[in-house]
């Protein structure tokens, strides 16, 4: 099926995810969508399977406009999106899976099923209950209701998430399959460069709501990565931040052992100065996330040293780590960082209690005006806008810190907003501060940062000056394609 | 302001809403509708000695309120405040037995300290279940309920039984100068009343003046973030429950001191539920509080009256507020559903 986007723009609140995406989509193709998260891609595709409606533009389907779909009307048209998580009814059978929503006598659901499965090279127990498949083979079930359903085009949400190798090159087989079939289109979407160039004909890039690139094969991963992060200007405070400081170490990593919720982060060991600021690169979900949050004593430490002007943290609670200057910044501002309905002055006393003497360390009016937020103490988290909200959880920050650790600090800023929080966290730094920091913006990294860690496949890969690399070199090794530790 | 005025709103076409319901029930009993209502109300204010009945109802339920309004604060669902109710009395009753001879003020003051510490204990075991056992407060509330139940019913029948009759009618009255005294012929202890009004105050105070009300609103609102501020959210979890099961006890305690001078297996009155039926309703406004509070007081008293006077039978006053309650919850959902329909989707 032809799929044409016109001029597509969604909006959540505050959050421009879609801002203004042309593109054109053939029958026959297989198709990667790729970026990093919040770049818009799954806001794209749930337009096209009718979850959610666009705020402004067209949708065309072989040259129809198909407004306001709903997921049923967008199935009925031809439109089957394959779930991250398989949406399925574990307590029943296989075949039982197959058949709702349709009404066909069980004889003929087995002949389809195994029609169907041998025609793709699947192989699925029709009898066995849903809950006692692995999760490949359940995408394996609901990719095949999709297809007896008749869908024309099918959008593959991060579909090798948690599947076997085995069952990956079964999917990959059934997708290069499907789309020779005629009038099929096939939309994947990822952000493992390694399936996209593997699988795809055309590579679609999106960064910050917007298509910055298509790119047919031959696909290099290297110039993907470039596009994903993109280059745009982070000039203004750069140079300065360059001179890196030579004192002794403020922390020192000794093969630090961390261990997460979906895997382990081994053998850390790295030392980073007072007023040094290291920028965190690789694929989202790689260890960046983790590295920060184990600093932060949020994580629990299964092996080595974590020492912090001296002392020992590894082990130690969260509020051990707080005590010893220790402080953290998570990029869900409203999830994790704030409380919604309390006030912007009541942020401020919870976050900076008065001392013994009674005098409060910073005024909501003080915080208002040093951080330009533009609020009023009264108003609540929830109504700031992002930047703001970003603001004012940096006019949190006690003054007196060693080592600050900042989730993503400028997602959904817009440049002026960034180069004020960097300016700010720049000073911090002048006071003898250590920064470390994650961003999927590989030209803030540069900017910003006197050393760069880069992560790749969940493993830290390389520890470099930012001086002595280039941003090249730093993309071959979020790709995979070469080690230096 | 405007919130408030709209939550103002809410519970008027909520009571609306619940009386409709009520007078359906009513004519399905072949009771008039209006008459009945009538016999409530009349049942509630008709007399100086009602009225006294009236405001000895409304004193328990201001203070399980009042400590609910700090366990919603902190987002608890502190359902366990019926079985702290009753281990207050438990604890208070406790207390005196060792003195059937009596005694004068201190004792008293004793029984109700004792009170306020059984409630606060079976209250952090519940937060306790939550925090370290990852037991959802409203399961672990539910289950000591019925554990206090049984503790009650063991030490009647048991322990504590009166000499050669164990009955229903509880343990063995205490001495009446144990007894809270009572306003010259109504039966209501000014010495609760005050209590209730302090405590009311006091928890105002607490939620809404003190750095550690805005730490109880911070951890109701956002645990992850409460976390990060370096709150102790498991810390202010299991104290917002010491207080709340405190305040509760405190109620159990008067109920032994004020109101029955022993120990009986329905100590607790189902106030506990009634309390949480008020917060509820109040949308945890603590204005609307105390006049919710003496509206149930007024329905339960009142409906004493319902069997003599129409052969219905006095639960209706629980089907009437439990009406009000889901009133409140539909209203509240319909408003979201027509007022705020992108919501939600």
């Amino acid at each position: 099926m032809l799929i044409e986007f016109q001029d597509i723009h969604k909006r959540y609140g505050a959050v421009q995810a879609n801002a203004g995406i042309d593109l054109r989509l053939e029958p026959g193709r297989i198709y990667g969508l790729l970026g990093e998260n919040g770049a818009g891609k799954s806001t794209l595709m749930r337009i096209l399977a009718g979850h959610t409606r666009p705020t402004r533009g067209r949708l065309l389907l072989n040259g129809k406009v198909a407004d306001g779909l709903t997921p049923a009307a967008a199935l009925g048209l031809g439109v089957g999106m394959l779930a991250q998580d398989p949406l399925d009814f574990p307590a029943l059978k296989v075949w039982e899976n197959f058949v709702l929503g349709k009404r066909r006598r069980r004889s003929e659901t087995l002949k389809r099923l195994q029609d169907l499965s041998h025609r793709f090279h699947l192989r699925l127990p029709p009898e066995e209950k849903v809950a006692e498949l692995t999760v490949g083979e359940r995408q394996q079930l609901e990719l095949l209701r999709l297809l007896d359903l008749g869908v024309k085009v099918l959008i593959l949400d991060e579909p090798t998430t948690g599947i076997s190798v085995t069952q990956k090159e079964a999917l990959f087989g059934t997708m290069r399959r499907l789309a020779a079939e005629p009038d099929k289109t096939i939309v994947f979407v990822s952000h493992k460069l390694s399936e996209v160039e593997e699988l795809c004909q055309e590579v679609i890039v999106l960064r910050r709501g917007r298509l910055v690139a298509r790119v047919a094969q031959p696909i290099r991963a290297k110039d993907l990565i470039a596009l994903m992060f993109g280059a745009e200007p982070h000039a203004a405070l750069g140079t300065e931040a360059r001179t890196q400081p030579l004192e002794p170490p403020l922390l020192t990593l000794d093969r630090l052992h961390l261990l997460g919720e979906k895997f382990a982060l081994e053998d850390l060991s790295l030392e980073v100065r007072p007023g040094e600021i290291l920028g965190l690169a690789g694929l989202e979900g790689n260890g960046q996330e983790l590295l920060l949050r184990g600093l932060a004593g949020l994580i629990r430490v299964v092996g080595g040293r974590l020492v912090l002007d001296g002392s020992e943290l590894q082990g130690r609670p969260y509020l051990a780590f707080r005590r010893a200057g220790v402080h953290f910044v998570p990029a869900a501002r409203l999830e994790e960082g704030l409380f919604p309905e309390l006030s912007l002055a009541d942020h401020v006393h919870l976050a900076l209690p008065r001392n013994g003497r009674g005098t409060a360390p910073l005024s909501p009016e003080d915080a208002i005006s040093r951080f330009s937020i533009q609020a009023q103490p009264s108003t609540p988290a929830r109504a700031l806008s992002g930047g703001n909200q970003q603001r004012l959880l940096l006019s949190l920050i006690p003054a007196r810190l060693r080592l600050l650790l900042l989730e993503h600090p400028t997602r959904g800023l817009d440049l002026e907003a960034t180069r004020q929080v960097w300016q700010h966290l720049v000073e911090r730094c002048r006071q003898g501060t250590a920064i470390l920091f994650s961003a999927s913006d590989l030209d803030e990294i540069f900017a910003y940062s006197h050393r760069l860690l880069v992560f790749y496949n969940r493993r830290l890969v390389a520890n470099l000056s930012t001086r002595a690399t280039s941003l090249e070199a730093v993309g071959r090794l979020m790709a995979g394609q070469e080690r230096t530790v | 302001m405007a919130s408030s005025t709209r939550s103002l709103g809410r519970i008027i076409a909520a009571i609306l809403l619940s009386f409709l319901v009520t007078a359906a029930v009513l004519l399905l009993a072949d009771a008039p509708p209006l008459r009945t209502l009538g016999i409530l109300l009349q049942g509630g204010l008709g007399a100086p000695a009602k009225i006294g009945q009236t405001f000895a109802v409304w004193v328990p339920l201001l203070l399980g309120s009042s400590g609910l309004l700090l366990t919603f604060a902190a987002g608890l669902w502190n359902i366990g405040i019926e079985g702290q109710i009753i281990l207050g009395a438990v604890f208070a009753t406790g207390f005196l037995r060792p003195f059937p001879e009596g005694g004068g003020v201190v004792l008293v003051a004793g029984a109700l300290a004792a009170g306020i510490l059984g409630g606060a204990l079976w209250a952090v075991t519940a937060g306790g279940l939550r925090t370290w056992g990852r037991v959802h407060e409203i399961f672990g509330g539910l289950g000591l309920n019925f554990v206090a139940l049984g503790l009650t019913l063991w030490l009647i029948f048991g322990p504590w039984r009166r000499p050669g009759v164990a009955s229903m009618s509880g343990t063995e009255p205490l001495h009446p100068s144990l007894w809270l005294r009572e306003l010259a012929g109504l039966s209501l202890s000014p010495m609760s009343l005050t209590v209730g009004l302090l405590a009311f105050g006091a928890a105002v105070l607490l939620l809404r003046r003190t750095r550690w009300g805005l730490t109880l609103r911070a951890v109701g609102q956002n645990p992850e973030a409460a976390l990060l501020f370096g709150l102790r959210p498991n810390r202010r979890i299991l104290e917002a429950m010491a207080v709340c099961g405190g305040l509760a006890g405190l109620a159990g305690a008067l109920q032994v001191v004020g109101v029955y001078h022993r120990l009986l297996p329905a100590i607790s009155s189902n106030y506990g539920y009634t309390a949480l039926l008020v917060t509820m309703l109040a949308s945890c406004r603590a204005r609307f509080i105390p006049p919710i509070c003496l509206f149930f007081a007024l329905l339960n008293v009142g409906s004493i009256q319902l069997p003599l006077q129409l052969q219905l039978d006095s639960s209706l006053s629980g089907v009437i507020q439990g009406a009000l309650v889901l009133a409140v919850f539909l209203v509240q959902g319909l408003e979201e559903r027509f007022l705020f329909p992108g919501r939600g989707r």
